[in-house]
């Protein structure tokens, strides 16, 4: 009994179409409500262009500009590290001759004194 | 919503979520009698049921990016169309199903129409609350079974099978006295 009220229901209930005058406007709306597709995102407006390339431009001069300072202060650096080590042996070399000179004055008098002693004997 | 030729229109889906209108135009056709006749059935007068498939699919426009597949499709189709049919009643006291110009508008003349069956299930669908209502239509137009139907109104599987047992507790009894009337008619 009660399968075959559902097997009735169902063929009641099968779905019914809607008027052909209908369908064919809702088709037109629905098809002419369809968002076209959004195009590629510009990151920049058109007016915003040239401001854009002065802007990359001058990062670009900024960019260069740092590399180049940064250079110059490390060959400075270079530089005023050579000067110092050159001062240094410079001043070794000073202090190195100034000993020898002492050193062979001391042989000096030592050989004078010795030659003295001979003589008076 | 029927499953056949669903590959083509997976086909067609993906072709429509790229922009192309005829495919588009292809699902509409596909699903539009089922989206239709949630709507009249749920609502019960032409215009109303005319403008709530328009709705649903003008909705589906801005959605058709989050659809899956043509199986996703219909049950997004279902799921929106009964929700705002739900509301609508809502918004109302009672279905206006006299109201109806086209009874034959209502139910599917396909094969042996009985018109006995068509008032009583008519009486009862104006009778039931607008969930109940949409849990037989789920049922009996759309063939799904309890889960799918406690999917698509998100309603514990319990509540759907305690209505659909309801509605057809009802309809027998109105199948009997209906038997029980031809039975007089024809003994007098």
């Amino acid at each position: 009994m009660s399968q075959e009220i559902e097997s009735r229901m169902r063929a009641a209930l099968r779905p019914v179409a809607p008027p052909e005058d209908f369908s064919q406007k809702l088709l037109a709306r629905v098809i002419a409500d369809r968002p076209t597709l959004p195009k590629p995102r510009r990151i920049f407006s058109e007016s915003a262009r040239p401001l854009m390339w002065w802007l990359t431009a001058s990062l670009a001069a900024c960019l260069i500009l740092a590399v180049g300072v940064q250079r110059h202060l490390e060959q400075q650096r270079l530089q005023q590290s050579g000067l110092e080590a050159r001062r240094e042996v410079v001043e070794a070399l000073r202090l190195t001759s100034q000993k020898l000179n002492l050193a062979y004055e001391a042989v000096k008098n030592q050989s004078t004194s010795l030659g003295d002693e001979e003589s008076g004997v | 919503m029927s499953d056949g030729s669903l590959d083509l229109l997976d086909d067609e889906l993906a072709k429509a979520r790229s922009g192309e209108r005829t495919a588009l135009a292809v699902l509409v056709q596909a699903h539009q009698r089922a989206v239709y006749s949630l709507a009249l059935r749920m609502l019960g007068t032409r215009d109303l049921a005319e403008d709530l498939t328009q709705d649903v699919f003008m909705q589906l426009n801005g959605n058709l990016g989050t659809i899956e597949s043509n199986k996703h499709l219909g049950f997004w189709l279902r799921r929106v169309t009964t929700n705002r049919a739900i509301d609508q009643l809502r918004r109302r006291s009672r279905l206006q199903m006299t109201s109806l110009e086209d009874e034959q508008a209502f139910f599917s003349t396909e094969d042996d129409a009985d018109p006995m069956l068509q008032r009583h299930l008519r009486e009862l669908l104006a009778d039931l609350s607008p969930p109940a209502r949409a849990v037989l239509l789920l049922r009996y137009q759309e063939d799904l079974d309890p889960a799918d139907i406690a999917q698509t109104l998100d309603m514990p599987i319990n509540t759907v099978k305690s209505h659909l047992k309801r509605s057809l507790e009802s309809m027998r009894e109105k199948s009997v006295g209906m038997q029980s009337a031809r039975c007089e008619d024809s003994s007098t």
